[in-house]
């Protein structure tokens, strides 16, 4: 480790049982429970990483999807770097409450310029076989709502998870690049270059 | 020697020690990619493969006298193997430099390696240091693998290593640690800023053993500060005095100019001289003098007594700048007084020196240290050959001034000099007009008057205007007046009685700027330190900051004790029940006990009962029958006949309940089935609906009948007949006969159900209206969005919302179609179960599960619940049969308003036949359906996940889960479910085991858990109660708290008020805790839950502060402790936290 890491907060948001927890312990302790037990309250863990070179830290924020911990959950949205939206492939719902998860964040978090802040979006359990959701819907809503890196994972079979946190890292750190452009005064296209979306489909 | 399976069995464990230590280090690399050299993981490791290594090796290869076998070991396969050579080189290096090292650190190492592990560089990483420099330089696996292949050589037969299976097996196991990175970074974010929790309680363990059981850090808390802070006040101060005489005999910081034993004071008027030690020193820019009685210096007084002596009063330190004169007196038989005489006239008490010049001499001394600034007038007089002598003058006082008055006998002039000390640049120095203005304002005399020389003597002005009268300020300010010693007096105050004994602190103006200042540590701006301030000064100060923080303190205790009052008053019961009367209540309710008073119930108090719960929990076996009583299913002191009638009534509410919230659910299914088709074909064909999909949906709609049964009724369905027929095929014929039977039967049993009019006759709020109205209503409703904004929205649905109408014909068409064998049972059943709440769950599930439901489910209800189910199941077969008959007939448009048909036939139609199906004949509201969507979503997505590690939750369990679950929110549909009402019911459904029953005693405690949920407000009461609970118990932790000031500090016990601790122990911890709360209310305190969470946190204070957590911190470190704690010491920290408050309260 070269240099003192930078500490990241990323908040994982979604619907309850779209498989929060899950990955952020498959990504942070390699393991998967099926047998997990639904987040109350908060938790977090952290992982260091290198991304292009950058050496950070990590700090995965769990939280509990059900709406009514929405006020034990809020308070950790404030000072996260990014924000991960999660829903799972096989419930349409879950899906379908994005936006909303979308807009508490930004409102909670008090996120002073919501157009580019760093959102992923999540499309979880891909393993399972009766999906109800595609990706070109999943696409389409990240395009629309904000250009957002769609990918689709699966805590369980372990696609794509890694890639998921690195994105988000990539996103952080790209926002701050381009931050650091404007107060030097360049322009900057905010649509192209850093966000790469890549799915695995 | 041992028996060949004992060694089997040794070399067993010793590789099973190494595989669980191999695995700890891979598991940290892989959480942190490094490991840190000083993880206690190594150590461990390196000890487990030591006692591997070592295990069997012949003495001769073991070097006979070797103290280190593992040195000689690799040093003898180093003449061989030359990895190992290289290793043995770098570990002997290494060796030297410790070996230096150590040398200072003798005395130390003894105490030290009896530590079971260290962190650092510890002496136990020393002790494995061959195979920890081994594993670094990545060779400790290529050292095995060589000793393994040459083990002959090495080892006895018996030897693990020798072994063909498990030396190589230790072998590799040793590959991976030793392809690892290992990192000696100390900033390292990821070892020193984020050691998992483990880590950090180990580490404590580590520090805590080795210092002592108490923390340095733990500041007493009020209660115990109270009660011995004057037996505190001793034992600080004792070892300070120590210091103190040693500091200032043996400064570094200050030149000694002068130093002579047996210098003669006389202390006091009414004692004699004593002999001391007389010391000049110089510091920058000061003189001190000092004396210290031979008694204080030579440690003759005992060391208890020490810092009480009274020596420690006569003790001097004079700064010279204060004197002006120094009145000399020679006599013949002995060596000479000094008395010196400070500018505000005050006289010290003579110095009387042993004979042999030393006046002269400790004049020359001084005269030399005043320079260059100061010197003294008469200066000495240098004489050849004879040093200094003094000057030649006859005169008594050459520029005497009237406040020297003070005056010698004028007849032994050749013998006595005054000399004054002068500095020549800085005259003004002497005229001080605060201080002399203070001085004059209190009309002090001179304490210390002369009497004629030769014969000095002392006085003492005890001047009566000291009354010891002025404690009533209430910040006691040290006063700048001179004061007669009186320390004495102070040490023995004990502060409890502080106020009325107060006095001010005693001091001497010789150190003026001291007093002045007021500042306790002497630190002022004069320049004034310890070393210069008399060694009484130093004493009384100590004293008094002791005295004053004590009176800070019980000034504190008092405003505590008044929050204590005002705000925690509530939070316990005030009468204290002791653990021991009327018995020993440790071993908590026995079987034997609780029989006892079953048989005769006033044979105990409910109070002793409870007692006995409360200290020591419930015998496991008898928890099961006591838990309802605890939780208010049953009274205490009920009879056998009452607690029956109590199961009867709830047996028949549970029925109902279910029954109600069944039909609810069959609805509630098919239109789910109905928006998941939906989704599915939009999914697959991303088109959106034609006429086709119409009829696509309506099939989809037939099939969803089915799964409308639901897990509870569908699944049982298959399971009664899948012993008959391994293929769902067959399931229709039997399914026929079957449903015949079943109805023939429940018309037997009909009867028979007890509170049969409660289940026929219940009815919902909305059954006045026509169901199909209300459903259709329903159904146009939640087309609208804002209905269905959270949960699952019926695409489908908003597409047709007109051709969902209401059929009212669909009766008769039920009955034409319960004659039809319909054609797609056979694959609807399929589907139904896959979709059904555990799709795990196959037709062809072994029986004896479904045994075990249907014996459980009878052992809950004995009767009716059998009766229900079946008769729901039943009834949804005629819905097949009506839903067959539908499709079968046509594919008119008509045909998609099946399910408000389908409704009323299962709510209305059924409600007037005699079966008991009836008793689901309710009509279901669109808002009532809406809102039980939502929650059953919830509850099933739960109930899948819960505790499915643990033995209990078979899927067989999960489903009573579920129905009790559901009857509960059923009854409870405005609050609805919540994440976390599973964790409470399983534990109860683990022990009661028994559907009604748990779902009785869930109610009971939903009653108090309810309050924590977000819909409650308790868990703010909670946070605010745990703060002032922590401000009072735990100051410095409460500080800690603080610093980084936000509200969200006390959210790491959000999860433990929500869930009474449910997520935070084992199993069977929880049911001791839960037990215990449930007992506190009446026992100790309504809020245990507060008592315990406090426990939680103090028994982890230490690391916490240690580490200076901050809540992100402290929330990571519970959630990692999760099912570690060491429940037993929490409840008995519990409780005493409990009795702690209880007699905060108490002593008002």
């Amino acid at each position: 480790m070269s240099g003192k890491s930078l500490l990241l907060k990323v908040i994982l948001l979604g619907d309850g049982g779209v498989g929060k927890s899950s990955l952020m312990n498959r990504y942070v302790t390699n393991k998967f429970d099926s047998q997990a037990f639904h987040t109350i309250g908060v938790e977090f863990l952290n992982r260091d990483l290198e991304v292009d070179g950058r050496f950070v830290t990590l700090q995965i924020w769990d939280t509990a999807g059900q709406e009514r911990f929405k006020s034990l959950r809020t308070p950790f949205y404030r000072g996260a770097d990014c924000c991960l939206l999660t829903f799972s492939v096989d419930d349409r719902q879950s899906f379908e409450n994005l936006g909303n998860w979308q807009k508490e964040f930004i409102y909670y978090a008090d996120v002073k310029d919501p157009e580019h802040f760093p959102f992923v979006v999540l499309g979880n359990k891909v393993d399972k076989e009766d999906r109800q959701v595609t990706t070109e819907e999943a696409q389409t809503w990240c395009m629309e709502n904000g250009d957002y890196p769609y990918l689709e994972t699966s805590a369980k079979d372990d696609t794509n998870v890694t890639v998921a946190f690195e994105e988000a890292v990539r996103q952080v750190l790209a926002v701050e690049e381009q931050l650091e452009h404007c107060m030097l005064g360049h322009t900057i296209d905010l649509n192209s270059g850093s966000k790469a979306g890549s799915s695995c489909c | 020697m041992a028996s060949a399976p004992a060694e089997a069995e040794t070399r067993q464990r010793l590789l099973r020690t190494v595989k669980k230590e191999v695995k700890q280090i891979m598991e940290e690399a892989v959480t942190r990619k490094f490991v840190h050299e000083d993880s206690s993981h190594i150590i461990s490791f390196c000890a487990a493969v030591e006692a591997c290594v070592l295990h069997g090796l012949r003495r001769r290869a073991a070097g006979f006298l070797r103290s280190n076998k593992i040195a000689a070991l690799f040093m003898k396969v180093g003449k061989n193997f030359p990895p190992a050579e290289d290793l043995s080189r770098k570990v002997q290096d290494l060796e030297q430099l410790i070996e230096s090292a150590r040398n200072q650190i003798q005395g130390l190492q003894e105490n030290v390696r009896k530590l079971p592990k260290l962190p650092n560089l510890s002496p136990l990483a020393i002790k494995h240091l061959w195979i920890r420099t081994a594993l670094f330089e990545k060779v400790l696996d290529k050292i095995v693998h060589y000793l393994v292949e040459n083990s002959s050589k090495y080892y006895e037969k018996e030897a693990l290593l020798m072994d063909p299976v498990d030396g190589p097996i230790l072998a590799s196991l040793l590959v991976g640690p030793c392809a690892l990175e290992y990192t000696k970074m100390k900033t390292a974010d990821h070892f020193w800023t984020d050691p998992s929790a483990d880590e950090l309680v180990q580490r404590h363990r580590i520090h805590s053993s080795h210092v002592r059981q108490d923390s340095p850090t733990k500041r007493p808390a009020l209660c115990i500060q109270k009660r011995h802070s004057s037996g505190s006040m001793d034992d600080r101060p004792s070892l300070s005095a120590r210091d103190y005489v040693e500091s200032l005999h043996q400064n570094s910081r200050a030149t000694l100019l002068y130093g002579k034993n047996n210098v003669l004071v006389q202390p006091r008027d009414d004692m004699e001289a004593v002999p001391g030690y007389l010391s000049l020193h110089q510091t920058a820019d000061v003189m001190t003098l000092k004396w210290t009685p031979n008694q204080l210096m030579n440690g003759s007084v005992g060391d208890l007594d020490y810092e009480k002596s009274v020596y420690w009063d006569y003790a001097m330190t004079i700064r010279l700048e204060e004197i002006v004169y120094l009145h000399c007196h020679q006599q013949v038989d002995s060596g000479g007084t000094v008395v010196l005489v400070s500018q505000d006239g005050i006289q010290r008490p003579p110095f009387r020196f042993p004979k042999g010049g030393h006046l002269l001499q400790f004049l020359s001394c001084l005269e030399n240290g005043l320079l260059p600034h100061g010197q003294l007038d008469p200066p000495l007089w240098s004489q050849r050959g004879k040093g200094k002598v003094f000057p030649k003058l006859r005169k008594r006082s050459p520029q005497g001034s009237a406040e020297s008055t003070s005056s010698d006998k004028d007849d032994d002039e050749a013998t006595d000099y005054v000399f004054r000390i002068i500095y020549p640049g800085m005259q003004s120095e002497f005229v001080a007009p605060d201080f002399l203005g203070s001085t004059s304002s209190v009309s002090v005399g001179p304490a210390w008057m002369m009497v004629p020389a030769g014969r000095s003597m002392l006085v003492v002005a005890r001047g009566s205007q000291w009354e010891p009268a002025r404690w009533d300020t209430t910040l006691p300010t040290p006063s700048p007046k001179e004061q007669p010693p009186m320390p004495q007096d102070l040490m023995d105050v004990s502060v409890s009685n502080l106020p009325s004994l107060w006095q001010p602190s005693p001091r001497k103006s010789s150190c003026s700027s001291c007093s002045q200042s007021g500042s306790a540590d002497g630190s002022s701006t004069n320049g004034c330190n310890h070393e210069r301030a008399p060694l009484k000064l130093l004493c009384d100060n100590m004293k008094y900051q002791i005295l004053s923080r004590a009176f800070y303190g019980w000034l504190a205790y008092c405003r505590h004790l008044s929050t204590v009052r005002t705000h925690l008053s509530a939070l316990v019961n005030h009468m204290i029940v002791s653990p021991d009367l009327p018995c020993d209540a440790g071993q908590g309710l026995t079987a034997r006990i609780w029989e006892q008073y079953l048989h005769d119930s006033t044979s105990y108090e409910e109070q002793e009962l409870l007692r006995l719960i409360y200290y020591g929990g419930i015998q496991p076996e008898i928890r099961k029958a006591v838990w309802p009583f605890l939780l208010g299913h049953y009274q205490f002191g009920m009879t056998e006949t009452e607690r029956k009638e109590v199961d009867e009534q709830i047996h028949a509410c549970y029925a109902q309940t279910m029954a109600e919230w069944l039909g609810c659910e069959a609805i509630v299914r098919q239109r789910e089935r109905e928006s998941h088709a939906a989704a599915l074909a939009k999914c697959s064909s991303g088109a959106s609906l034609d006429s086709h999909l119409h009829r696509m949906l309506h099939r989809d709609s037939t099939i969803s009948n089915e799964s409308s049964q639901s897990c509870s009724s569908g699944r049982q369905n298959i399971r009664l007949h899948s012993d008959s027929s391994s293929s769902t095929q067959v399931f229709e014929s039997v399914d026929e006969v079957e449903q015949v039977e079943a109805e023939g039967r429940l018309e037997e049993k009909q009867p028979k159900i007890p509170n049969g009019n409660l289940v026929n006759g219940t009815c919902s709020p909305d059954s006045g209206h026509p169901s199909s109205h209300n459903f259709s209503s329903g159904l146009s409703e939640h087309s609208e969005p804002s209905l269905s904004t959270e949960d699952s929205v019926l695409d489908a649905q908003r597409n047709t919302p007109t051709v969902l109408r209401p059929r009212d014909g669909s009766v008769d068409d039920r009955q034409s179609s319960e004659a039809t064998t319909s054609q797609d049972e056979a694959p609807r059943e399929e589907l139904a179960v896959q979709d059904s709440l555990e799709s795990d769950l196959l037709a062809n599930e072994s029986m004896d599960e479904f045994m075990s439901i249907t014996g459980s489910l009878d052992m809950a209800l004995p009767e009716k619940d059998d009766v229900v189910m079946e008769g729901w199941r039943s009834s949804e077969t005629e819905k097949h049969g009506q839903a067959d008959s539908e499709d079968n007939l046509s594919e008119e448009p008509e045909m998609e308003s099946l399910f408000p048909a389908l409704a009323s036939l299962a709510v209305t139609t059924s409600a007037n036949e005699v079966s008991p199906v009836s008793s689901s004949g309710v009509t279901y509201s669109p808002e009532l359906l809406d809102l039980y969507t939502v929650n059953l979503h919830r509850i099933e997505k739960d109930v899948q996940r819960c505790d499915r590690n643990y033995w209990y939750f078979t899927p067989a369990n999960l489903e009573k889960l579920r129905n009790i679950m559901c009857s509960y929110i059923w009854q409870h549909i405005e609050i609805g479910y919540v994440q976390g009402m599973c964790d409470l019911l399983a534990p109860l459904l683990v022990i009661l085991d028994d559907e009604a029953l748990a779902f009785s005693c869930f109610t009971e405690l939903m009653k108090r858990m309810n309050q924590n949920f977000p819909h409650g407000g308790a868990m703010d009461t909670h946070f605010a109660n745990m703060r002032s609970l922590i401000q009072i118990l735990d100051s410095e932790l409460f500080e800690l708290m603080h610093q980084n000031g936000d509200y969200t500090h006390f959210y790491f016990c959000y999860r433990w008020f929500l869930l009474d601790f449910k997520r935070e122990l084992v199993y069977d911890d929880v049911f001791l805790v839960w037990e215990t709360i449930w007992a506190a209310k009446h026992v100790s305190s309504a809020h245990y839950v507060l008592f315990i969470a406090l426990a939680l946190v103090e028994v982890y204070r230490d690391i916490i502060l240690e580490n200076n957590m901050d809540f992100t911190d402290i929330i990571k470190f519970f959630n990692e402790m999760a099912e570690r704690h060491n429940t037993k010491q929490v409840l008995k920290l519990a409780r005493d936290l409990v009795y702690k408050v209880q007699t905060l309260i108490e002593n008002k």
